[in-house]
């Protein structure tokens, strides 16, 4: 598709100037012996004009401009007869000279505009890739193939008023097969068309051929399809309305054919990579399944094996027993059964959380009641300890999963009410600071050791007795190892992410630890008025 | 302490270790239990209960992840015989159904595992209750220093008058009419604000913040208008009984 020039007339009007400018140089030299000088002139002109006149022009002119020579410059002047032999030698001699240097002139300017158009192809088609890359889903890479199109088809008629370029006519067809890159729909059209078209789309994608005027099948279609290849297969196929009345050459099929496959080439390493990544998140889930499967098996073994312990006892002495030891037994039975709830709560969350694709179920939410509500459930399995809570008034609604968040905060409660002393106290609190909402756990007890600060979130890690620094308020050493399997940091951490918000633990001044959950304010919804 | 009632209580659980547990302690309170493994079976015998002449049954257990189905037809067969109370008992975590049957008219909830002192007080609250929305049986609830009366829409707090707007009080005579009971968000919405409000969570945290400024000492820590975090409020019952 050759480029036209902004003025197609500008061209010819500079070769008829020169051929005037080249005749008054002629009539100029006019004397007696200038006959030779004067056809010298003429050829000059006439290589100099063909330049600027296209070829059929240029041999028009000569014959034109060599009647005329002769009739104004040789002798019998105002007469196309000649009177020398080689006079009408010379004026042949100049006809076919003009003639030949406007013929290579032409071919000269075909092979230059041939080279520029495959220089322009080729540049076309890297960026193309180019753009092909930017792309993310398929159904964007079938948008784009239609605009690109459209794009090169108004470049080819900017001469025509109509408005060919519309994109509309460009349908990209995207139909799931067995090496589909569509997610859920069985298929995707960029465009709409009829449901021959649809067929047409269908046909040319399985058979990977291209269909319609100009390349051997169907030519009486007004309709072409051409199939986006890579590979030996077509990943989709492009339908252009109405492409017999462009009368496409070859040079352009082909380079149409050339777009299109690299767009089939895209959308085959859009399915490479979606198997590549599928395979990375299987392995994840395995590993992480695995992780879960040994931990529980170990981490519920053990309070599992206290409540056998006491109900046995139970069952086996209870006779034999004071009403104050069956007490006491049941009493650790129900506490370690609350503890094994509360490790199955948040080992299944965990695994839930990590596993991709999941679900939260957001909705407007007040800050003040879940902290008020967490509190509340500690407070009655803590009864001696001291819980303060803290919320500050009209803080803007959050947008989150009640569950996931009541969870997180109640482990983040439950450790520091865990690691510390029995007569400090702990304090849940709600806050605004610019423009977040900060939900923060602070506790009193000895901190967290800076060399653990990143590995507390981890899974199963628990900082041992003796990492942990001593507590200046207690004699001797820092106590036994508290209860509880080492997850919920690594919970409060997954639910954190899942909802985007920043979990973090600083020290505080006058000793112990704070953890924040610290969430962005969001456009607050419509209240009633 | 009210006197305990006697109940004819259907239990359904398709656990049977959980099962005997509940029964026999739910037995030593002085109830007589029935017990179902299935839904199916759990129809059977109360069409059977009300057939025979003898005594309906006065609550139903319903554990949601039985066998065969939800509990949604069972649900309907309580409702349309007469009011007869269904406490569901879920398994845990967010259980969309749980909510679906709140929604659709369960009394209330239990999330395993609970104690039994939990359960016994919702069953006593639920049979309370019993039916008794449109025509409720508390029309004064009073706790401590809070009295909130129905019928002159007056609400004291520590002897002196407090000023709610309509919606205010609107939404708190809904939660003491079925004080001692959870109710749902959807529930909630739908019966102070319309039906076609019942997507705007948003609306009951305001106002429920409201209450609590007004209500309570300290609004963070409630001591009546309580949050059953992602199901819906709940109102502690009332010492003066009616």
């Amino acid at each position: 598709m050759a480029l036209q020039t902004d003025r197609p007339w500008a061209q010819p009007l500079i070769g008829l100037t020169v051929w005037l400018l080249g005749w008054g140089g002629l009539v100029a030299l006019d004397s007696e012996d200038a006959l030779a000088n004067q056809a010298l002139v003429l050829v000059a002109t006439a290589a100099l004009a063909t330049r600027f006149l296209p070829a059929w022009a240029s041999g028009i002119t000569a014959v034109l401009a060599v009647a005329a020579f002769n009739w104004n410059f040789v002798p019998p002047r105002n007469s196309f007869t000649v009177d020398l032999r080689q006079h009408a030698a010379l004026l042949l001699t100049l006809l076919v000279v003009i003639w030949t240097i406007a013929a290579l002139m032409d071919r000269q300017r075909r092979l230059a505009r041939s080279a520029q158009e495959q220089a322009r192809r080729e540049s076309h088609l890297r960026q193309w890739a180019d753009v092909l890359q930017q792309c993310q889903r398929p159904e964007d890479l079938a948008q784009a193939l239609a605009r690109e199109l459209a794009g090169c088809f108004r470049a080819h008629d900017r001469a025509n008023t109509r408005a060919f370029g519309d994109h509309t006519r460009m349908v990209t067809g995207l139909i799931k097969g067995p090496a589909s890159t569509l997610a859920d729909t069985q298929a995707y059209f960029s465009g709409s068309c009829t449901a021959e078209q649809r067929a047409g789309l269908l046909l040319c994608q399985t058979e990977c051929r291209p269909l319609g005027p100009g390349t051997g099948r169907y030519e009486q279609q007004a309709d072409l399809f051409l199939p986006l290849r890579h590979g030996g297969q077509a990943w989709g196929a492009t339908l252009i309305k109405q492409a017999a009345t462009e009368n496409l050459d070859a040079a352009t099929l082909h380079h149409l054919q050339a777009l299109c496959d690299l767009t089939g080439q895209a959308l085959q390493r859009r399915v490479e990579q979606a198997e590549a990544q599928a395979l990375r998140d299987l392995a994840r889930e395995h590993l992480l399944r695995n992780t879960l499967l040994t931990a529980v098996a170990h981490d519920h073994r053990t309070p599992l094996a206290t409540i056998l312990g006491a109900a046995s006892s139970l069952v086996d002495q209870g006779e034999r027993l004071t009403g104050a030891q069956r007490s006491a037994l049941a009493q650790g039975i129900m506490l370690e059964a609350q503890g094994l709830a509360r490790l199955t709560d948040n080992t299944l969350q965990l695994a839930r959380l990590d596993a991709s694709g999941l679900n939260l179920n957001c909705d407007w939410q007040s800050a003040e009641e879940l902290v008020g509500s967490v509190v509340q459930q500690a407070r009655r399995r803590h009864p001696q300890r001291r819980i303060k809570v803290y919320a500050e008034p009209n803080l803007p609604l959050l947008w989150c999963d009640a569950t996931l968040v009541s969870q997180a905060l109640d482990n983040l409660l439950d450790n520091a009410l865990k690691y510390s002393g029995a007569d400090t106290p702990v304090e849940v609190s709600a806050r605004a600071l610019a423009a977040r909402i900060v939900l923060a756990v602070s506790d009193r007890g000895p901190g967290v050791p800076l060399a653990w600060q990143d590995r507390i979130f981890e899974p199963y890690v628990r900082v041992p007795p003796t990492a942990r620094p001593a507590e200046p308020l207690r004699q001797g050493t820092a106590g036994p190892q508290p209860k509880g399997a080492g997850l919920g940091l690594a919970l409060c951490r997954a639910v954190a992410l899942a909802h985007g918000v920043t979990l973090r633990q600083r020290p505080r001044e006058q000793g112990g630890s704070i953890f924040e959950l610290e969430w962005p304010v969001r456009e607050q919804p419509e209240q009633p008025t | 302490m009210s006197p305990i009632v006697q109940l004819k209580v259907l239990l359904v659980e398709d656990d049977r270790e959980l099962r005997t547990t509940l029964a026999q302690a739910l037995r030593v309170e002085g109830h007589e239990v029935h017990t179902a493994a299935s839904v199916a079976d759990a129809r059977a015998q109360l069409q059977q209960s009300l057939r025979d002449g003898g005594t309906p049954m006065d609550l139903v257990l319903l554990d949601l992840g039985l066998p065969d189905g939800d509990g949604q037809e069972l649900l309907a067969d309580c409702r349309a015989r007469r009011h007869l109370p269904l406490i569901v008992i879920s398994a845990g975590g967010s259980e969309p159904r749980k909510i679906e049957l709140l929604d659709a008219g369960a009394d209330d909830y239990l999330v395993k595992p609970f104690g039994i002192g939990e359960l016994l007080a919702r069953m006593r609250v639920a049979v309370r209750h019993r039916g008794q929305v449109v025509n409720p049986a508390v029309t004064h609830w009073q706790r401590d220093a809070l009295e909130v009366d129905l019928s002159t829409r007056r609400v004291l707090k520590d002897g002196t008058l407090v000023h709610l707007t309509p919606t205010e009080f609107e939404l708190l005579a809904r939660l003491v009419r079925c004080a001692g009971q959870v109710v749902t968000h959807r529930r909630l919405l739908a019966d102070v604000w319309g039906p076609e409000a019942v997507e705007q969570t948003q609306y009951l945290r305001l106002y429920m913040a409201q209450l609590r400024t007004k209500l309570e000492s300290s609004p963070a820590e409630p001591r009546y208008l309580l949050t059953e975090v992602g199901v819906g409020y709940r109102i502690v019952e009332g010492l003066a009984t009616p």
